[in-house]
This record gives C-alpha cells, sequence and structure tokens, in this order.
C-alpha cells in the first residue's frame, strides 16, 4: 500500500543491476513487491490514486480517536441542529452531537463491517466452492441448487430478513452481509477448482499419494487466491452500501452508535425537512468511500487478470 | 420452444419451493424468538411464562417446525398472506394496494436507465477511449457508487428550497390520477434508473465493443453499408442479448433498491411496507413479503430467460 514516489523510481535501477551482474539473481519479496506496485502505478494511475484515497479512508477509520473533534455521541444542548461553522465543520444534529466526528467514526463502523463481511462471507462461499469443484457428483449438485436458492433473493432483502430475524448488533449486520456474499465466492472459486483439478499436476500430486485434503489446500487452493482476491474487493463496496442501506432501513447496528445509514435514518426522522448538512456529508463519506474500493478493485482486477480487463 | 418453457417453468417451481424453505428457515428457526421480535427485549422480559406459551399458541408458534410450514405453505396457496399485528388491513389488500405503485417506479426505472444507458454506450463503443468515452465511464463508475437513496434524500430537498415543492405523498391510483402518480413515482425511477443505467451503459459498452468486432459486422461494412445503419441494425440487437440479461436481474435489484428509496422519497409503495414492517419487527409480514420479492424475483428471471431464448436461437435450439 506504500505507493510512494521513490520506490517508483527505484524499480528501473535495480532491473539494471539485475541484468548487469553473470548470474541474475531472483528478485528479494520485498523487492518484487516494490515493482509490482510500480507497475500498478504506471498502469492505472487512476486506480493508484483511489487506492489512496482508499488507504487514507482506512487510516481515518484507524485514528478516529485522534482525529474527531469531538465525543460522537456527546450531545451539546447549546448547539442544536447548527449548520456548518468553525466550531463545527460539517455542522451539528438535533441533539447538538457533532457531525465530523460522527462521519469519522462513522467510517469505523462501516468499514469494520463490510471488511468481517466480506470476509467471512467469501471465504465460506470460497470454501464450499472448492469442495463442490472438487467433489462434485451429488454434493456439487445439491450445493448448487443451494446457492441459486439464495441467489432468488435481491441482496437488501435477504440481508434485511436475517438482520432482522437475528436482532439488532454489529454481528448480525456483519452475518446478514456475509450470508449474502456467500454465492459469489462458491461460484467463482468452484468454477476455478473445477478447471483446475484435471490439470496434470494434480493427477501427478494424487500419483503420489495426496489425500484429498492435501490435494485441495496444498495444489488447489492457492491457485484460487488471485480471483478471490479480485471478488473480495470488488464486493468491498456492495457490503458498505447494503449496511448504509441496512442502517437507514433501522435494523442495521442500533444507535447511538455512529454510522453513515443511521445519520442518514436520524437526518430522516428529525422532522418534516431534514437539514442539508445532516444528509449531504455522510452521504457524501458513503459515496467516496464506495468509489475508492470500487476502482481499486478494478485496478487489482486489471493487474491480476489481465483477460477480465474492461469487462463489467 | 414450447419444451423450453416448461422446462424452464418447472425449475422455477423447484426454484419457489427452495425459496420458501429458505424464507422459513431465515424467519423462524434462526436463534431470534418472535416474540422478542414483536414486543422488543424489555417488553419479552416483562411476560409472564404463561403469557409467553399464550402468545406463542396464538401464534401458531407452538406446534412442530414442520406443521408451522405446512401452515404457512397451505395460508399462501389459499392467498391468504395473514394480518399485520398493528393494522387492521390484511397483507394481501396492502400489497394490492401499494404493489401497483412500486411496480411502475420499477418499470419506469427500467425504460429510464435503457434510454439513458443505451444512447451513452453507443457513443462511448464506436469511438473508445475518446473523452467521450472517459466521461462516461467516470460517471457510470460514479453513479454505481452513489447509494439511491441518498441521492434520493438530496433530490427532495433540492426540490424543496428551491421550488418549495414536495411530491404528493397520498396515494392516487394510475387510471383517475395519472398526474398525481406520475410525480409520486418520477422521483423514485428517476434515482433508481440512474443507478441501473450505468451498469447498462457499461455492459452494452463492453458488449457492443466485442460485437463490432465480429466477422459479419466487418461484412457489412464491406459491402458498403453506412456505418450508422450497421451499428443500428447489425451491432446493436446482437450486443443487446446480455444487456437484456442484466436489466432482469436489475428489475430485481431495483425492487429491493426501492426499499430505502422509497423512504427517502416518502412514496407510500411496497418498499415503504417492508420499511415500516421491518422497523416494527412485524415478523409475520416481513416474512410474506420476503417471500414475494423472492418469487417475484425468480419469475422475472424466468422470463427474462424466455425472452433471450425467443430472441436468440442459438439458446432455444439446443
Amino acid at each position: 500500500m506504500t505507493m510512494t514516489a521513490p520506490e517508483t523510481g527505484a524499480a528501473p535501477k535495480s532491473q539494471a543491476q539485475t541484468r548487469t551482474s553473470n548470474l541474475p539473481t531472483p528478485p528479494s519479496p520485498w523487492r518484487r513487491t516494490t515493482r509490482s506496485l510500480a507497475t500498478f502505478v504506471k498502469r492505472s494511475p487512476m486506480s493508484a490514486f483511489w487506492g489512496l484515497v482508499a488507504l487514507a479512508i482506512v487510516l481515518t477509520a484507524v485514528a478516529a480517536p485522534v482525529l474527531a473533534p469531538y465525543d460522537p455521541l456527546k450531545s451539546n444542548f447549546r448547539a442544536m441542529t447548527k449548520p456548518p461553522s468553525a466550531n463545527n465543520y460539517f455542522g451539528t444534529d438535533q441533539i447538538g452531537r457533532d457531525t465530523l466526528s460522527r462521519v469519522i467514526w462513522g467510517s469505523r463502523t462501516s468499514l469494520t463491517v463490510a471488511f468481517f463481511a466480506v470476509l467471512l462471507g467469501t471465504t465460506l462461499g470460497a470454501l464450499w466452492g472448492l469442495a463442490c469443484g472438487f467433489f462434485g457428483g451429488r454434493f456439487d449438485i445439491a450445493s448448487q441448487r443451494a446457492i441459486e436458492f439464495m441467489q432468488s433473493f435481491p441482496d437488501l432483502v435477504l440481508a434485511m430478513a436475517i438482520a432482522m430475524a437475528l436482532g439488532a448488533g454489529t454481528g448480525t449486520v456483519i452475518v446478514a452481509i456475509a450470508i449474502t456474499r456467500i454465492p459469489f465466492g462458491g461460484r467463482v472459486v468452484r468454477s476455478v477448482a473445477l478447471s483446475l483439478k484435471e490439470l496434470p499436476f494434480v493427477e501427478a500430486a494424487r500419483g503420489l499419494g495426496a489425500s484429498n485434503m492435501r490435494l485441495m489446500f496444498r495444489h488447489i487452493l492457492p491457485q484460487c487466491v488471485a480471483p478471490f482476491l479480485i471478488l473480495a474487493t470488488t464486493h468491498l463496496g456492495v457490503a458498505i452500501i447494503i449496511e448504509a442501506s441496512l442502517g437507514f432501513l433501522g435494523v442495521g447496528i442500533p444507535p447511538p452508535t455512529p454510522t453513515w445509514g443511521n445519520m442518514l435514518s436520524d437526518a430522516l426522522n428529525s422532522g418534516l425537512v431534514p437539514p442539508w448538512w445532516l444528509v449531504l456529508f455522510p452521504g457524501l463519506a458513503i459515496t467516496i468511500t464506495v468509489l475508492a474500493f470500487n476502482l481499486l478493485g478494478d485496478g487489482i482486477r486489471d493487474l491480476l487478470d489481465p483477460r477480465l480487463r474492461g469487462s463489467v | 420452444m414450447f419444451s423450453y418453457i416448461m422446462r424452464r417453468l418447472m425449475f422455477g417451481a423447484v426454484t419457489v419451493v427452495g425459496v420458501s424453505i429458505v424464507v422459513f428457515v431465515v424467519m423462524r428457526i434462526l436463534p431470534g424468538d418472535p416474540l422478542v421480535a414483536i414486543f422488543g427485549p424489555e417488553g419479552f422480559t416483562k411476560l409472564s411464562d404463561q403469557e409467553r406459551a399464550h402468545y406463542m399458541a396464538q401464534l401458531g408458534l407452538s406446534d412442530p417446525l414442520w406443521l408451522q410450514y405446512v401452515h404457512w405453505v397451505q395460508d399462501i396457496a389459499r392467498g391468504d398472506l395473514g394480518r399485520s399485528f398493528f393494522r387492521s388491513e390484511s397483507v394481501a389488500e396492502m400489497i394490492l394496494r401499494r404493489g401497483p405503485l412500486t411496480a411502475q417506479i420499477a418499470l419506469l426505472s427500467v425504460l429510464f436507465s435503457w434510454l439513458v444507458g443505451i444512447p451513452v454506450a453507443i457513443v462511448s463503443a464506436l469511438r473508445p477511449n475518446s473523452w467521450a468515452d472517459n466521461l462516461v465511464r467516470l460517471t457510470s463508475v460514479l453513479f454505481l457508487a452513489v447509494p439511491g437513496f441518498w441521492l434520493g434524500m438530496l433530490i427532495v430537498l433540492t426540490l424543496l428550497f428551491t421550488f418549495g415543492y414536495r411530491a404528493p405523498l397520498t396515494g392516487a391510483s394510475l387510471f383517475t390520477d395519472p398526474w398525481t402518480t406520475l410525480q409520486m413515482v418520477i422521483g423514485p425511477a428517476i434515482v433508481l434508473g440512474l443507478g441501473q443505467g450505468a451498469y447498462i451503459a457499461r455492459m452494452a459498452r463492453s458488449s457492443l465493443l466485442e460485437v463490432v468486432r465480429e466477422d459479419y459486422v466487418r461484412t457489412a461494412r464491406a459491402k458498403g453499408l453506412n456505418s450508422r445503419l450497421v451499428i443500428a441494425f447489425h451491432a446493436l440487437p446482437n450486443a443487446l442479448l446480455p444487456v437484456i440479461t442484466l436489466s432482469g436481474v436489475l428489475f430485481g435489484f431495483v425492487l429491493a433498491g426501492s426499499i430505502p428509496v422509497e423512504r427517502a422519497f416518502g412514496t407510500p409503495g411496497l418498499g415503504n411496507a417492508m420499511y415500516i414492517a421491518v422497523s416494527e419487527r412485524d415478523v409475520f409480514v416481513m416474512q410474506n413479503l420476503v417471500f414475494l420479492y423472492a418469487v417475484v424475483f425468480v419469475l422475472l428471471n424466468i422470463l427474462i430467460d424466455i425472452i433471450i431464448a425467443w430472441l436468440d436461437p442459438r439458446i432455444r435450439l439446443r
């Protein structure tokens, strides 16, 4: 994630050094990383820029307690529903809480939920898909059916139903979003596993007496990492939007925890006409975050799998 | 074609059964107590054991699970979708009253997404990497990221501040008062249409770029046809097939997306009913609404598959 100018400049020099020596030594892992980062920046400067934005948002979420000027939960009854000013850059809400602080803390909730939901959902899906692709047969047919049933719901509807059935809380929101991500991981990894298991290297390992477990996890799974990463980054944005929608619909993380969805919901509940600053800033935060993760995801996809470049 | 449709419908029936099981599992078996959902955690602790047993029996929740499932399916088959705990209107009546509004929003937004997405994609695909193409791609990426309900809130606020205008909030039917209905429907439709339009534009662009490279398009050009005619009558029809499929999937997502968007606009459609059911923790209404959404989604996919098979003999004759 450290895409700074000196590293970009360092990459060509190191190439020159390897060429002059008689025996080309394989590049160290560190150098390989910086070099691939340099290619990333060169090939898609847009994605690199948005990658930096995404990094900044992640840092904001991590450093929320330091960055936020006020306590996001503390009301100041002398400054209620105040428009943006020098004291509160983003204004205050109906009970005098600082909007900027709440937006900053909201990034923490949003990113935590999105990250763990995608990690949990796509990993479960990937393992399931791996087993489906590897074993095939009846297990695969039954699983494909089950996945089809899960995909017969629009994401948000399924997430709403699960979040409501489980009751409000951070954990439930993560689980609800994760379950809607399972089919995607399953489909992608299954197709990779299906095509890989017929290849000679798998046959060779089997011939050497490798167990099914070893074949799956040592030989096939590593090949699924690239599609998995692509999938995970592209789904972060979706997860953030679902989380915000759940918050907006009142089945997300319960108030007073500041989340962007909750803030928009509070703004709408505040009266007939919501103050503009309570609407503008949380939504802007969602948009920029989703945009950053989507474009970063596009960039990672182009880098890891050039065949997919330009497709939807 | 007939056998294809029958096969597809049979698969659809299996899917609907599967979907009903998923809905039932999620709403009834997952570890949330329905009484907690109805009375809230505080109200639940105040209930005595007898009261709990009484309510459970009254709601049919003390029956074994398979029996509950059978009862539920029987009720749906009879067209009895139950009643809300909080309102006198039955769920079936509510769906009939609110459904048309949401259906209009969804249809109008699909129309809007095509009207925006397709021309934009053609402009974009004709000159790849031109400034117009880059602008289109940037805008579509932007609209993929903007949450529809937020855009909706901004639109409502802007209209209110600049024109003092607010869309009517109470229902009118399409036939008796089309003008009021249009005002209620147009906002959500535009918001949802823009989001879809971004997907449509991206898909149509990449699909057009692929089709334009095909031999038959080159042949059409080589025999001297005007390049616009080639695009309009040779390339576009084939390029639209994946777009139609995508549009069908998006239709389902619009139904879901209209839940928060209707809340943002205050439109009294089915999405708003879903929001109310969720915020009142009305488990049974929610169960039936979720099932309805899923069934509509499944039916839509079947419809799209049939349309595609009708348009594309390669699929129909396989």
